[in-house]
């Protein structure tokens, strides 16, 4: 009879442990099919896609490598490419130096913290659908402040680079860093935030100036979120698309293309699947020399760390 | 076995429809279309009541912005197996998507309707590219329209309306000379290709057909192509320096307020400069493009509404329906009234309600094709496929954004169209 | 880590004289609103836009003292103007976003929460890897995806449907919600954790009791985070929506584009506001947890 009882415990026992294994796996399932479906399949149907003969619509026959030589003998896509990293080096590293000097300034103990956040913030919370168009007033010579400094007296000021073919790129960077810095601003003022107190008080009482304490002590401490905003804006960067389609529409002439908007244009404008996606896997290539050296430095980092416990 | 289902219903139903008589089918539409804002949205809203009322169930997708938008909602209907009834699309796109299978028969509306010979002969190829009516034409627009502003020309000293490029050249210098600018321009792709359509066209008809229309690589390399490019590098010169990314209204008010001479711009414009409360022959003046071939020259560009093959009776017989009316005069006149262009029906009385620029575009498309000099637009889409006409337009707005010399831009264009 | 200071218990700039004192609080003031004015210059623009009158604008420009000051332009583009084929103003494209973004936001968000729990508390032989697995999600640009989104949607039979689009936005949320409460949960102290097991908690009992109680910062991060950039997208609701379904934003690129028929800048101005405000009222609700959120999450 007892035994009996403990055989029907045990075997409950082994039960619920079993249960407690599976639940947790289980409960992840639909979201790992997802992302099987999401990340794996899609990618890899594109890459297929990419050596098909697709044009007009998806066509899985394999075509072999010639949407890649295409690809790379079209000027516009030399453009394109080269902007995604001109643009993008200049986007990340200006709203990472930007964020870093509005979290430094509002770490001054100021008065009204959260009004002063929220307006360096409130720009990634609006669609670049809608503030492009007044970005575009702003920057445009004939309407914007290049027009209101003409009215105030000021007859020669000038200020056209959105019409300049060699200059209309930094517009671009100017309103993607107007967008982006807010956050970058957010995330090191957390991190600032977070470094131990004494730390501080003790380099202080060293009697280190507060540029100093920032240079030596602050900023290093956080260099762990710095490469996270980094990697976050890249990841903005390499999908840059609504940014400039409000703003220069691509243009003058060529000069502000960007990949998004190239695949996009080809896929769908054009009729050119299979070269849209070819170009589609390029920016991910583009993405994987961002992102290789970020997981090989993490693994390196937690290696490491277990090594020192 | 179960994909066949909706089509196997989709017959039933018919069949019922057929033996229980007509009334059965409900028709019904979704139109996938472009005109979403302003007057071009009222046209379509008249579209849509003029259906209602013959009996249908009115939808519609507008998508604003970017054609690209519509072609991408377009193909992933069709990649889910949901294509739309009926699509704004145009010229080659026609052709290229009846090429799939998936477009609907008009023929025997066609046929009932006398579409055959009411239609301009011209967009006849357009509307049934391997024979059939898969597409039906709301309108003609003219591209190769110059407005010019008699204030400015009277300010200059140009005393008539230059009708060769020679004449247009000398007319520019005396409007440079007069301190104004000549030519009012915004520039886009699409704004850069039409000024060309206009030079290629009044340089060379031939050129234009071989490059333009057909494609030809060998056309493209030609002497006769560096010179037209060499011309439009003087009409790029005439410009101001604030014309990238310029509205194209905010160019045209440039010229109908007397501080630019020329506007090169489709008669869409015609739109605008009603509502503005502008007059014909007081604040602008409406002419073809300069020509150096002498008679009377048209490009024309014309929207259109694709029909795609429905396995839901309902919409099948909404298709019919939804052609009979874009075909119909009633709606060829309200649409054409707000939209500046002229019907594709070329039966349509334009006495009354038509600007005098609309009426001079019917007749000078009459004597177009009088004279064979009518041909169709690559700048808006209505010869070469999109991935070639994309190449050029390329080619074309970075020759106006830059100091390209006429030989590399004509060699580019060569290159790009031969890979395409 | 504990909890996060939201204010520094010292003043940086407390050394020194008190003349130096003055000094660089002030210059630290004048730095602070140049760079609000920078910040708000696009937005003040349009907002002073919107109140003027058509004439006005196209006399003097969008950078100019208005002449008169009118409500007009709010009220069409609240019930008039003309968008996407209709002309009922931007109303009933606000209830489409809603109910898109309402749905999606919330889903992605209680899966994103089970998922960090699960990869942080409940780890597995090769948890590790589904994570950074499930991360990548957050890199495929949109473009790429429209395509391969089309064969699902049509094959579930959501094509042209609300529920298509929550689902999209669910699967795309799921990358970044995932990664910010996975990383928010690492912190939660293993001993807690332990203790409850040992007390004969399971899996549900521990996320109720401990886990939930503990995550109302990583909850409001997602949130805002899932909430702006579902409402922001156009691209997926000009694809996969049809007639009169679509969300605002996509109905708002008219705006950008060169229509044309004539301009209401004054309108159009008002619209992007109103179409602005969900998402505005949601940073400014939700902006002090944001930091403190990211603090404990995505950073780590």
């Amino acid at each position: 009879m007892t035994l009996a009882f403990d055989d029907r415990s045990e075997r409950r026992l082994l039960w619920r442990n079993r249960l407690a294994t599976w639940t947790p796996r289980l409960v992840l399932l639909p979201t790992l099919i997802a992302s099987v479906v999401y990340v794996l399949v899609f990618t890899l149907w594109t890459f297929w896609i990419s050596l098909s003969n697709s044009t007009l619509l998806p066509d899985l026959s394999y075509g072999g490598i010639k949407h890649y030589v295409a690809l790379w003998n079209h000027a516009r896509w030399h453009v394109a490419y080269t902007n995604l990293f001109l643009f993008g080096a200049l986007y990340v590293t200006g709203s990472l130096v930007l964020g870093t000097v509005l979290a430094i300034l509002i770490d001054q103990r100021i008065r009204a913290e959260a009004l002063w956040r929220t307006i360096y913030l409130y720009p990634l919370a609006i669609s670049f659908v809608v503030t492009g168009t007044a970005w575009r007033w702003i920057l445009e010579p004939t309407t914007g402040i290049q027009q209101m400094l003409r009215n105030l007296g000021w007859e020669s000021a000038t200020f056209d680079w959105i019409i300049d073919r060699d200059m209309a790129i930094y517009c671009v960077v100017l309103a993607g860093m107007w967008q982006a810095s807010g956050f970058a601003m957010a995330l090191i003022l957390a991190g600032l935030r977070s470094v131990d107190q004494d730390l501080v008080k003790a380099a202080q009482i060293d009697g280190a100036s507060m540029a100093r304490i920032y240079r030596k002590v602050l900023l290093p401490a956080i260099r762990p979120i710095f490469l996270a905003v980094l990697v976050i804006l890249l990841q903005f960067a390499i999908k840059t698309f609504d940014l400039v389609a409000a703003l220069t529409g691509g243009g003058p002439g060529l000069a502000t293309n960007v990949p998004a908007i190239y695949v996009y244009d080809l896929m769908f404008q054009r009729g050119q699947i299979g070269q849209g996606a070819a170009a589609a896997i390029m920016i991910l290539l583009a993405l994987a020399v961002v992102l290789v050296p970020y997981a090989l430095y993490t693994i390196w980092r937690q290696r490491r760390e277990a090594a020192h416990g | 076995m179960t994909k066949d289902l909706p089509r196997i219903a989709g017959a039933a139903a018919a069949l019922l429809a057929l033996t229980t008589g007509a009334a059965v089918a409900e028709p019904k539409t979704n139109l996938l279309h472009q005109w979403a804002t302003g007057s071009d949205a009222a046209a379509i809203a008249k579209l849509g009541e003029m259906f209602a009322a013959a009996g249908g169930t009115w939808e519609q997708t507008s998508i604003a912005g970017h054609t690209a938008n519509t072609l991408a909602k377009l193909r992933a209907d069709v990649v889910a197996g949901n294509a739309p009834p009926a699509v704004q699309l145009k010229g080659p796109e026609i052709a290229e998507w009846n090429a799939t299978g998936m477009t609907a028969n008009l023929d025997e509306v066609a046929t009932a309707g006398n579409w055959e010979s009411v239609v301009a002969p011209e967009l006849l190829p357009v509307m049934k590219p391997a024979g059939s009516w898969v597409a039906v034409p709301m309108n003609i627009h003219r591209v190769n329209w110059m407005w010019s502003s008699p204030k400015a020309m009277e300010a200059a000293g140009v005393e008539a309306v230059p009708a060769t490029w020679e004449e247009f050249n000398a007319a520019c210098e005396k409007v440079v000379a007069a301190g104004l600018t000549c030519v009012a321009h915004g520039s886009f792709d699409w704004t850069d290709a039409t000024t060309f359509d206009s030079i290629v066209y009044g340089m060379d008809i031939d050129l234009y057909r071989a490059a333009f229309v057909e494609g030809d690589a060998e056309a493209i390399r030609s002497q006769g192509m560096i010179d037209a490019f060499a011309q439009f590098r003087r009409v790029v010169d005439w410009m101001d320096p604030g014309m990238p990314g310029r509205p194209w209204e905010e160019a045209m008010a440039m010229m109908t307020n007397g501080e630019a001479a020329f506007f090169f711009m489709g008669d869409w414009a015609i739109g605008t400069l009603n509502a503005a409360g502008l007059q014909e022959g007081t604040d602008y003046v409406c002419t073809q493009a300069p020509v150096d071939w002498g008679g009377n020259g048209y490009i024309l560009n014309a929207d259109s509404v694709v029909f795609f093959a429905q396995d839901d009776a309902d919409y099948a017989e909404g298709s019919t329906l939804l052609a009979n009316t874009i075909m119909s005069p009633e709606f060829q006149t309200i649409f054409n009234q707000a939209k500046g262009s002229i019907p594709a029906r070329m039966d349509v009385d334009m006495s009354q309600g038509f600007n005098p620029c609309q009426v001079k575009s019917q007749q000078d498309l009459a004597a177009a094709i009088e004279a064979e000099t009518l041909v169709r637009s690559m700048a808006h889409n209505m010869t070469v496929p999109q991935s070639q006409r994309g190449a050029m337009m390329e080619v074309i707005t970075e020759f106006v954004n830059s100091d390209m010399s006429p030989e590399d831009a004509a060699n580019m264009m060569a290159d790009a169209v031969e890979m395409n | 880590m504990a909890d996060a200071t939201l204010v520094r218990d010292f003043d940086p700039l407390a050394t020194g004289s008190a003349a130096r004192r003055v000094r660089s609080k002030a210059l630290v003031y004048a730095l602070l609103t140049l760079f609000a004015a920078f910040y708000l210059l696009p937005i003040g623009i349009v907002l002073l836009n919107s109140f003027r009158e058509l004439p006005d604008i196209a006399r003097t420009g969008f950078f100019a003292v208005p002449e008169t000051l009118t409500l007009q332009p709010w009220r069409e583009a609240l019930t008039s103007f003309c968008l996407a084929g209709a002309c009922e103003g931007i109303r009933p494209f606000y209830l489409n976003s809603i109910l898109m973004a309402v749905p999606a936001t919330i889903i992605s968000t209680a899966f994103g929460l089970l998922n960090g729990y699960i990869l942080s508390m409940w780890r597995f032989r090769g948890s590790e890897w589904v994570f950074g697995f499930v991360t990548l999600g957050v890199f495929l640009p949109a473009q790429m995806t429209l395509l391969p989104w089309a064969y699902v949607l049509g094959n579930a039979g959501l094509t042209n449907t609300i529920w298509g689009l929550i689902l999209i936005h669910t699967v795309q949320g799921l990358a970044f919600t995932t990664l910010f409460c996975r990383n928010y949960f690492v912190n939660i102290p293993d001993d807690l954790i332990k203790a409850a097991r040992i007390d004969g908690a399971g899996f549900w009992r521990i996320f109720r009791k401990i886990v939930l109680p503990l995550s109302p910062p990583i909850v409001i991060v997602t949130v805002i985070w899932q909430f702006t950039g579902i409402w922001n997208d156009f691209l997926y609701g000009v694809v996969f929506s049809s007639g009169d379904r679509q969300p605002i934003t996509s109905a708002l690129i008219a705006l950008t584009a060169g229509a044309t028929s004539v301009r209401h800048h004054n309108v159009e101005a008002a619209a992007t506001i109103l179409a602005a405000i969900p998402p505005l009222l949601i940073y400014l609700f939700g902006g002090k947890y944001f930091v403190r959120g990211l603090t404990q999450g995505a950073v780590k």
